[in-house]
This record gives structure tokens, C-alpha cells and sequence, in this order.
């Protein structure tokens, strides 16, 4: 690895700063419907950089609260818009990062929970809201979410997790239901959900062997990684694939090195912040996966993330773990 | 933000875009709060819907606008004649032209085609159409693909003839047009595994022997890719063959593609003076396969790790892992 290629830290933390000053960025109100998931990442990388005082804990906080959607009972990512279970879950890591996840309450936990529960369908998948979409995404956004909350059942979980086997496809890889083609993010979605419920020994020692070869098989050689065959590399498979290389013990089957040179490369020298490839434009999505990878690989003293929630280890083994006693 | 270019601003560049931000801020958000209070209003009027067209045209993102749009549909429903169905399936397009990848537009879409009145297969086939136009243009779109095996999906539930056919020769159109489509090589797994347990294949022996065949000429055709490798990992693996064929019949269908990977490595020695490195693992997975059948004469795994231990570093680990687990 060249010599001058370092993690940008004070950068990566100015920048993240920087984020909800862009106000007058025509491009920060388009992006509304990210804004809790935003926070989420923005606030994870902050974590993993040591310095989630960053920022000021009481207006996030009052921020997420002021998202709660009261006509349907969960999370919205932004004022007067709609709930989703994908906003639920960034709002629910937020609030269990600052270890307040007191303030919900009894009655608006008991609603939050009954959305999650309410969105899973027959075959133990998950919409994300009431118009039917149906993606792993959203059985590991709800089994997490609920093991944050420390509301997990066998109810939930057994026919969620039969729901995630069916998606296990040929290759050793994950697609977003069944049949549908292997993704690395849906490698992260799907393990992740199994290990949340920790089941992940339905999978055979022949099936986890198959799934570590095509998820080291995403290393191209210019040490990033892709979330399909034949697809360029990209900053955020350095969290789809490497944690999911992690939750399976196989962290090691793939250069890191030249992983991290990658991830390094796509630092924005002047302001700060990770893109997806060399000179493209940053934002936080990459950054929080660049640093949350380089923390998998033990770089430069960043702080422990957990690969199955993505959050600071620090948080996570504070919650209960399923099955519960 | 994927795949953007990264842009120096200058200070000139800054001040100009913050002076046409600003006009573009105010009426954005006028129109936000406007459409977010008909809806908070339950207003389900067609000027609503237009204010949403509106909203949804400067931002096709915003998922709870396209969320209120839906209730205006549904309200309205009794009301909508079809030209008005046909007309949201343009609007639709449109968006998703310049957004091809954005999860709520594939979603109305889909929406609107289930909700589309009378349960008629011609709609869905002229999506059938729509998919092939979008697959044209980004043959790996992974939405696309998903989306193809809905439309599909519905045709055959409407119908109730099934497609395999015809999706497993688009397949073969798709690999003949780009050996490197994954997708492809993927929908072709799910096809073929369909077609054999539905007893779609009449001569199931021959058409292994022509997959085979195939394969080999793929792998003849470009041996670095993985694709076509992950696919024959599947096919000499997977029941449907091991099954179908007799033993001795299977075996010497595995010795003739051991024969013809060890053929294709030492060409690229002789051309590149290196080991093809799919050859290797692929001929791991065969040593495997014979060793378990008692046929295999001489095994040379060992060597081969050794061998990919050199020519693929990056997954050096995953190679001493096989060497030490090594039967």
C-alpha cells in the first residue's frame, strides 16, 4: 500500500458534520425520504470514528421523534411523511446508540411493535408497509429492529427464517425473494436475519463453505468489491460483503490489504467523506460503509462495529439475545 | 450517490447554484406542503392527483407522495375509465427512464398493473414488451430482471400455459449476446430446474448432454469469467443430472469437461505462460466429485491449491483453508 494513503479521520468527521447545513442545496430536500436513514449512517460512522459527540444528542433525538408517523405507528424518515419499515429500523438503531430508547414510551413501543409484527406475511416474509413490496431486506429490517427492542418470537422468527432459506440460490449467494438473482447485500441481509435469530446452523457446513467462495469471489484486482459477477466494484460492498464474510467466521478469505487501499482511494481529499469508486462524488451512505469495513479489518484503532446490526459493538451486547430465557 | 463524477465547485460555480437552488427550493416545498395538506385533508380529487403528478415529476422519490397518489387511485377507481390506467403506465415510464433504479417506481408500476381493470394477459404482455426494450439497454438491471419474472409470472397465471420455453431460449438469446450475463446464467438455473420438475423435458438425457455442450463451448468461447463457471459448478452438482443420468453415463460426462478445462488451462500456459485460475478451482470441484464416486485415479487437488495459492493472492486464505481441510 503507498505511504500516503491514510484514513482521513478529522476529514470524514467534518464532513459528516457538515451534512445538515446544506439547507440551501436544492439536493438536501430531494433526498427527505433519507433523512432518518442519513442520521442512522451518519451517526454509526461518527461512532466508529470516536467521536459520536459530534452530534448534539438532544436535537437528534427530538429529530426522531418528530418523524414518528402516528397514523400507522411506526417510524416515517421525515416529518408528515409515511412510515416504512426501513426508517423504523434507522430510528430504533438511533435511539439504542444513544441508549434512549426509554423515551418511546410503553404505548408507542407497543404500536411500533405491533407495525413489524403486522407487516409480516403468510409465507414469513415482510412488506415494508401496506403496498406489498416484499424483499429480505425487510425480514432482516424487521427481525433487527425487533431484537433491538428485545420483542423477538418464535411466532416471528421461525417462518421468517424459512422465508430466508428459500432465497438461498445455487451459487451460495442471497437474492431479495425466491428465485430472484444473488446480491452481496442480500448475503448481509439474509445471514444477518439468521444470525439475529441465531439459527444460522439450518445452514449446512457444505451451504457456508459455498456462500464464503462466492462472497470472496467479489474481490476484483483493485482490491474493492462488487455485489454481483461481472459488476464494478463498490465502496459499500465493503460492509454487504465483508460482514457478511464475518457473521460466517470467514472474515479473512479476502485480501485486506488491498481492500482497504480501495476504500482508501475513494476518500475525498479536500472536504472529506467516502465515495463508491475513486473521484466520485462522497456522501454519507459510502462513507459510513468505508469506515464501518476498515473497522471489520481491524484498521488503525477505528472503533469495534458489530457485523450483524451494524452498530458499535459497545451497543449491541447490551441487547438481549434471542432465543430469550 | 452512485457513479456521479466528483465536481470541483468554484466559488463563482457555488454562488450560482445557491441564487437557482433558491427559486427551485421555495416552489418545491410551496408544492410539498400543498399536496401534503390534501392529503392530510383526505382530499381524493383528480386535481389532487395532478398536484401529486407534479410533486412526483421534481421528485420521484418521495415515496409518501406516491403513497397518497395510490389512495386517489383507489378512490377514484369507480370513476377511472381505462385510457386512464393506460395513461399512469406513461407516467409511470417516464420517471423510470431517468430513474431506473429507484425501488418506489418499479413498485407503482407494479401496482397499477395489478390493479388494471379486467384481468387481461394483454396487458401484461405489452409490459413483456417493456421489459425486453429495458433489458436491451442494461442487460444485468437487476430490477429488471426481478420484474421480468412477475410479468412473466402473471402472463402464465392468466393464461395458464406456462412460458419456460420461451424464457429459457431468451436466456440462451441473452448468454449468445454476452457469455459474461449473470442474470441470465441465473434465470437459466431456475428455468431448467422448473422444466425438469414439471416434466417439461421429454428427452431429459439428450438435452443434459446438449446443455453440456454448451457450457463447454461457452467456457471454450471466455474462460476468465466467472459466470459460466458458477453455472457449471451448479450443473455437474445438482440433482437433475446426477439423477437423470446413469452412473457411468454421468462419470464419463464429468471425465469429458475434466478433459476439456485441463485442455483450456494449458492453452493459456502455452498463450500466457499462467494458469487460468477458474480452471483450477473448477477442477477441484471435479477431483471432489470423482473422489466421491470412487473414479478418481489420480488426484492432483493439493497441487492445484498450491498452484492457486500463487495465481489468485486474494483469496490466498480461503485456498490454505482447502489445504487443511483436505481429505
Amino acid at each position: 500500500m503507498s505511504e500516503s494513503l491514510t484514513l482521513l479521520r478529522e476529514k470524514h468527521i467534518r464532513y459528516i458534520e457538515s451534512l445538515d447545513t446544506k439547507t440551501h442545496n436544492f439536493e438536501y430536500w430531494l433526498t427527505e425520504h433519507l433523512r432518518l436513514n442519513g442520521i442512522y449512517w451518519g451517526l454509526t460512522a461518527l461512532c466508529v470514528l470516536d467521536s459520536p459527540e459530534t452530534f448534539a444528542k438532544d436535537e437528534v433525538i427530538a429529530f426522531v421523534l418528530s418523524c414518528w408517523d402516528d397514523k400507522y405507528g411506526a417510524f416515517a424518515p421525515f416529518p408528515r411523511h409515511d412510515a416504512h419499515l426501513l426508517t423504523t429500523l434507522s430510528a430504533v438503531q438511533i435511539l439504542a446508540t444513544y441508549d434512549a430508547l426509554d423515551i418511546l414510551g410503553e404505548a408507542r413501543k407497543a404500536r411500533l411493535v405491533s407495525f413489524i409484527r403486522g407487516n409480516q406475511l403468510e409465507d414469513g416474509s415482510f412488506q415494508g408497509d401496506r403496498f406489498g413490496e416484499v424483499d429480505t431486506r425487510f425480514v432482516y429490517t424487521a427481525l433487527s429492529a425487533l431484537s433491538i427492542l428485545g420483542e423477538l418470537t418464535p411466532e416471528v422468527v421461525d417462518p421468517a427464517v424459512e422465508f430466508v432459506l428459500k432465497c438461498y440460490n445455487f451459487d451460495g449467494g442471497f437474492g431479495l425473494c425466491p428465485n430472484a438473482e444473488s446480491h452481496a447485500a442480500q448475503a448481509f441481509t439474509c445471514l444477518g436475519a439468521l444470525a439475529i435469530s441465531n439459527k444460522l446452523d439450518v445452514l449446512s457446513h457444505e451451504q457456508l463453505e459455498e456462500i464464503g467462495w462466492w462472497l470472496c469471489e467479489r474481490q476484483l484486482p483493485e482490491g474493492g468489491l462488487n455485489g454481483r459477477p461481472s459488476k464494478l466494484p463498490d465502496v459499500c460492498y465493503s460492509w454487504w460483503v465483508l460482514s457478511s464474510l464475518a457473521i460466517i467466521g470467514k472474515l479473512d478469505w479476502i485480501n485486506y490489504e488491498k481492500l482497504t487501499e480501495f476504500i482508501l482511494k475513494c476518500q475525498d481529499e479536500k472536504k472529506g467523506g467516502i465515495s463508491d469508486r475513486p473521484e466520485n462524488e462522497v456522501d454519507v451512505f459510502h462513507t459510513v460503509f468505508g469506515v464501518a469495513g476498515l473497522s471489520l479489518m481491524g484498521y488503525d484503532n477505528l472503533v469495534s462495529i458489530d457485523p450483524i446490526y451494524c452498530m458499535p459493538s459497545t451497543v449491541t451486547t447490551k441487547f438481549k439475545k434471542y432465543p430469550y430465557k | 450517490m452512485h457513479g456521479i463524477k466528483r465536481k470541483d465547485w468554484t466559488k463563482e460555480l457555488l454562488r450560482q447554484k445557491r441564487v437557482q437552488d433558491e427559486k427551485k427550493i421555495y416552489e418545491y416545498k410551496s408544492l410539498t406542503g400543498d399536496v401534503l395538506s390534501l392529503r392530510d385533508e383526505y382530499i381524493y380529487s383528480t386535481e389532487a392527483l395532478k398536484k401529486t403528478s407534479l410533486l412526483l415529476e421534481k421528485n420521484p422519490e418521495f415515496n409518501a407522495i406516491w403513497n397518497y397518489r395510490r389512495d386517489i387511485i383507489t378512490n377514484l377507481a369507480s370513476e377511472l375509465e381505462t385510457s386512464f390506467w393506460d395513461k399512469e403506465l406513461i407516467f409511470v415510464m417516464v420517471q423510470l427512464k431517468s430513474y431506473p433504479k429507484v425501488y418506489w417506481i418499479w413498485n407503482h408500476r407494479l401496482w397499477v398493473l395489478e390493479h388494471y381493470p379486467g384481468d387481461s394477459p394483454k396487458v401484461w404482455q405489452t409490459e413483456l414488451a417493456v421489459v425486453n426494450k429495458l433489458l436491451e439497454q442494461d442487460a444485468r438491471n437487476y430490477h429488471g430482471w426481478h420484474y421480468r419474472r412477475i410479468v412473466v409470472g402473471n402472463i402464465e397465471r392468466i393464461t395458464n400455459k406456462s412460458l419456460d420455453k420461451q424464457e429459457l431460449e431468451y436466456t440462451t438469446t441473452k448468454i449468445n449476446n454476452n457469455i459474461s450475463n449473470y442474470s441470465a446464467w441465473h434465470q437459466r438455473v431456475q428455468i431448467i430446474s422448473r422444466m425438469f420438475l414439471k416434466g417439461e423435458i421429454k428427452e431429459q438425457k439428450e438435452y443434459i448432454q446438449a446443455e453440456i455442450s454448451y457450457i463447454i463451448n461457452a467456457i471454450f468461447t471466455d474462460a476468465e469469467d466467472q459466470s459460466v463457471w458458477f453455472y457449471i459448478k451448479w450443473f455437474i452438482k445438482n440433482d437433475i443430472v446426477c439423477k437423470t443420468l446413469d452412473k457411468e453415463e454421468y462419470l464419463q460426462m464429468i471425465e469429458n469437461l475434466r478433459e476439456n478445462v485441463l485442455l483450456i488451462n494449458n492453452d493459456e500456459i502455452e498463450f500466457s505462460g499462467k494458469q487460468n485460475i477458474w480452471c483450477l478451482k473448477i477442477l477441484l470441484v471435479i477431483e471432489d466429485i470423482l473422489e466421491e464416486n470412487k473414479a478418481l485415479k489420480e488426484k492432483n487437488s493439493k497441487e492445484y491449491l498450491h498452484q492457486l495459492i500463487n495465481a489468485d493472492p486474494l483469496r490466498k486464505n480461503r485456498y490454505l483453508h482447502l489445504l487443511e481441510h483436505l481429505k
